[in-house]
């Protein structure tokens, strides 16, 4: 355990000595909320507390960005040539694997804990197991995302140009395409069923109706668990398989 | 028991053949050299070893245990210096190889004082604190070569110790490896700098587009070049100096080769020059064509690197 904090410790106090980023994320998001949440939710009747589902779809977005920015980390790493100083450490490639997944854990956690508290002041009713769900749900939507990332990454050791467009692009049809701005109910007929396709809507449907929305305009809860977790362990599983066939040459075997 | 054993190692990148079966060893608590220009596969069976890489098919083993089966094993037992430190851009010097060492399990009691050690010998201790990315080539190659040294680990990989290193770095840095050596550890240098071999091998091992072509002691290598000896004449000008002197020279027993190398000037390739010489030094006399100097030189690694594969090696740029 003691190489596993190292590890992440190595690399995490430089993001935190000064945590400008998360700082700045913290700030991104009470603007973002203060001033556009709320002068949105003035021009929309259809949901009666806008404000604070666009809190919720905001918090979202800043998980699926910390996921995917721990999956290109990896590739980040393998490009710098610092993978290659990892993979010769005397560690397990297990706990390598470990100590990368925790240190996005708690890049997330600290991004989202600001954003998280102001939008449970902002909501009121919630319970101590609510909150917990929710956490939960962000972790596993995170995993999920950071696995996708890292499933995507063989592309990145042809070309990091192409790789680079495709996660990019990839992120703008995810989040846009997705019940993080918008219940599933308003979208048009065009838009729902790929609006399916995207785990922001089970993530962002999920967090939701653990802090107390109204399940009506949402996903059925017991799909929306069953998908993220689906998503979390198959591209995390898969990922972690590829890279490591990737990275150690099986593939050309 | 060998301290590192590859039987037939392939290593294919796609339709590119890194490794051809190779079959390589390395006695323990010596220094084998793997001298080999760029692409003959010496970073390849490195990172091999160092398990970074797994091989395509048949064996290494590193102190009799498999890269493949046991290789968290083996990364307890082995350190390896890169051939370029990168990706630290935002570190110190200083807490990376404070990192290496605790991960590495230097007692912490003794961390402190080893890493200023180190860093001291290296002329690395003024740079302690600056960051990476601020740091010159040959201070990032001194940084890479220290975590080793701190590590002192059994097996020891070093990826061209001292390129970019000014020629006093790079004696420290021999020096070290040396001691590194002298206190137990097998080591394992890929370079394709002539000198650097020169002073660093027990053993040599030619490596030519993924095979082993030959291993054996600098001297036997050297000694396995007929006409490895090379004499060069320079006489004095004048009328006995002439076409027929110079049949004559080259009649000499030993003679494999011999070529005017200027006005006055010839250099011979001879098998023995402790022989030739004075053989040579008789029929001067006898043909009254007075030597102005005889210089003889032994071949370098260059020479049986040329011998052995027909290729010169890459070096001009390194050494």
């Amino acid at each position: 355990m003691h190489d596993i904090i190292r590890l992440v410790w190595f690399d995490l106090k430089h993001e935190l000595r000064p945590p400008v980023w998360i700082i700045m994320e913290w700030i991104t998001f009470t603007i973002q909320l203060g001033i556009y949440g709320a002068l949105i939710s003035q021009l929309v009747t259809g949901i009666s507390n806008y404000q604070q589902f666009y809190a919720i779809g905001f918090i979202v977005m800043m998980t699926f960005g910390i996921g995917s920015h721990t999956g290109r980390h990896f590739v980040e790493h393998a490009h710098e040539g610092r993978l290659p100083y990892l993979l010769s450490l005397p560690i397990s490639r297990s706990k390598l694997f470990l100590s990368m997944a925790l240190q996005g854990g708690i890049e997330l956690a600290l991004m989202i804990s600001v954003p998280l508290a102001i939008t449970l002041a902002l909501i009121g009713n919630f319970t101590f197991l609510s909150v917990v769900g929710a956490i939960i749900t962000l972790f596993v939507l995170g995993f999920g995302v950071a696995g996708l990332m890292l499933g995507l990454s063989f592309i990145a050791f042809k070309s990091a140009d192409i790789y680079t467009a495709i996660t990019v692009g990839l992120s703008s049809i995810i989040i846009r395409f997705s019940t993080v701005l918008y219940p599933l109910m308003f979208l048009p007929p065009s838009y729902a069923p790929v609006a399916l396709l995207s785990p922001l809507t089970y993530g962002a449907d999920l967090v939701r109706l653990l802090l107390g929305f109204d399940p009506s305009i949402l996903l059925d809860p017991i799909y929306a668990v069953a998908v993220l977790t689906a998503l979390a362990v198959s591209t995390l599983g898969l990922g972690m398989l590829l890279l490591q066939r990737l990275v150690e040459g099986v593939k050309s075997a | 028991m060998y301290a590192v054993e590859t039987q037939n190692l392939i290593k294919r990148y796609g339709k590119t053949h890194a490794l051809k079966g190779l079959d390589f060893t390395v006695n323990p608590k010596e220094i084998m050299v793997l001298l080999g220009p760029n692409g003959s596969g010496k970073t390849t069976l490195l990172l091999i070893l160092a398990t970074i890489l797994k091989p395509t098919s048949g064996t290494a083993k590193v102190m009799g245990l498999d890269v493949a089966k046991q290789p968290t094993k083996i990364r307890q037992i082995l350190g390896i210096s890169f051939q370029e430190a990168r990706g630290f851009w935002r570190h110190k010097p200083a807490e990376i190889l404070h990192f290496h060492a605790a991960i590495c399990g230097v007692p912490k009691s003794e961390r402190g004082a080893k890493i200023e050690e180190i860093m001291k010998g290296l002329e690395l201790w003024e740079a302690r604190n600056k960051l990476f990315m601020h740091l010159s080539g040959g201070q990032t190659k001194r940084l890479e070569v220290s975590k080793l040294l701190i590590q002192r680990p059994r097996f020891a990989i070093f990826d061209e110790p001292s390129s970019q290193v000014d020629l006093r770095g790079k004696r420290k840095i021999w020096g070290e490896i040396h001691k590194l050596r002298d206190e137990g550890s097998t080591i394992l240098v890929a370079t394709n700098e002539v000198r650097e071999a020169e002073y660093l091998a027990d053993k040599v091992t030619v490596l030519d587009q993924g095979k082993s072509v030959v291993c054996d002691t600098v001297r036997n290598l050297k000694d396995k070049i007929a006409g490895g000896d090379v004499v060069e004449l320079l006489l004095e000008p004048g009328p006995n100096n002439t076409e027929e002197l110079r049949e004559e020279l080259s009649m000499i027993e030993g003679t494999v080769n011999l070529v005017v190398a200027g006005e006055n000037q010839y250099r011979a390739h001879v098998s023995m020059a402790e022989a030739w010489v004075p053989k040579m030094t008789s029929l001067c006399y006898e043909r009254k064509a007075r030597l102005l100097s005889v210089r003889v030189t032994e071949p370098s690694l260059d020479d049986v690197f040329l011998h052995f594969t027909g290729k010169v090696l890459e070096t001009t740029t390194n050494a």
